[in-house]
């Protein structure tokens, strides 16, 4: 069965690029723009993993973070930062609020996938049958 | 700042995620730069045994000098009696952000970036790709990304991994030299952060102009970097002045 994939980033050259990632697996990716428009399909569509940025409009990844972990429902989705920021105080306030991994941009397709691979488990998609 | 525990517990973490640091030298002259009460002698010091960071301090504090036959301020000393503290500042953000850049290129468009002398790309002229993101805080300032559209688009088909004829849509291409400037920015920021200089990025502006001149911050300095990549050139101008804390 096909995992979900949540990416939540301001940058539509990330998610190209994460989706990118994850075409030869079988993942429905989902995307959303800013922590609240996160917030909400993470609520719909209960994703098996979030992939998050921090610095964005709206509402940025750290409070998207801090809302996940409080709702019982969500608060068990593995979640893995994907920024630029690697600062002390970015890096242990993330960190204590539980994140599964922490991805420094710039990053390679195959850092994303094994650190991913860690959380979920990533099938190659089934292959399409070539009509006759 | 933080104290020893959170130092170790960030040590901790950032093994356990895989997050690499600046050269110690950086880190130092950073936390250097931030105490306003260091004395000039002991950033002389750092400078000084780091010929990078020694050569380029002497390039901002020359900015008309073609080479350094032209040089008026020969020593690190003078640079930074004559121009302040500021321009270290300028090298310790100059530093995570080209070493950002060479890793970006590195990892999302397998090429390989190098810094290169300002006067060895062609100037700038006519109507070219801007894109500037602000920080605020203890310390304010600017940096802004000039290339021309073909280097803008050249950067955004290798970050997509798409051919340059690929990409048609400009939103494509700013929001890929967005990205670039972000990512370059959000690690000399974490630098900055950690030595006690807080600061917070505005959000990105990316646009064409013709407007080829950099407004220095008032009261801090500019630096100019060039870099290359293959036939892919750009300038990275930095504009900071610490201890703004507005």
């Amino acid at each position: 069965m096909a995992i979900k994939i949540l990416s939540v980033d301001d940058s539509r050259t990330i998610r190209l690029i994460v989706g990118k990632a994850f075409r030869p697996y079988d993942v429905i990716l989902l995307e959303a723009a800013n922590g609240e428009e996160g917030l909400a399909t993470a609520a719909r569509e209960k994703p098996d993993l979030v992939i998050l940025d921090v610095t964005m409009p709206v509402m940025d990844g750290v409070t998207m973070l801090t809302k996940l972990k409080e709702d019982p429902a969500l608060k068990a989705i593995p979640v893995i930062m994907l920024t630029a920021e690697s600062g002390r105080e970015n890096v242990l306030q993330i960190a204590r609020l539980g994140v599964r991994d922490y991805l420094v941009k710039p990053f390679k397709e195959d850092q994303l996938l094994e650190k991913v691979g860690r959380c979920v488990t990533l099938e190659k998609r089934p292959a399409t049958i070539a009509p006759a | 700042m933080q104290g020893s525990s959170d130092i170790n517990q960030y040590r901790e973490f950032a093994r356990k995620y895989g997050i690499s640091g600046v050269p110690e030298s950086v880190t130092r002259l950073t936390q250097l730069v931030a105490r306003q009460d260091s004395c000039v002698d002991e950033i002389v010091r750092v400078i000084e045994k780091d010929p990078a960071l020694s050569a380029r301090l002497l390039r901002v504090a020359n900015p008309r000098a073609d080479d350094e036959s032209e040089y008026t301020v020969n020593s690190v000393e003078e640079a930074l009696m004559r121009h302040g503290i500021g321009c270290a500042l300028l090298l310790a953000m100059g530093t995570p952000l080209s070493l950002a850049l060479i890793k970006t290129f590195q990892t999302m468009l397998s090429l390989q970036l190098e810094g290169v002398d300002v006067h060895q790309l062609d100037s700038l002229t006519g109507s070219h790709m801007h894109c500037s993101i602000g920080f605020a805080g203890k310390v304010t300032g600017k940096v802004h990304l000039r290339m021309s559209p073909a280097a803008a688009k050249a950067i955004a088909a290798g970050i997509l991994g798409l051919q340059p004829s690929d990409i048609n849509d400009i939103a494509e291409i700013r929001d890929a030299a967005g990205e670039l400037l972000n990512i370059m920015t959000g690690n000399f920021k974490s630098n900055l952060c950690d030595a006690g200089l807080d600061c917070k990025l505005q959000p990105p502006q990316v646009g064409m102009t013709e407007d080829c001149e950099t407004p220095v911050e008032p009261g801090g300095g500019l630096e100019r970097l060039a870099f290359r990549a293959g036939p892919i050139e750009f300038f990275v101008d930095v504009t900071a002045n610490p201890w703004s804390d507005d």
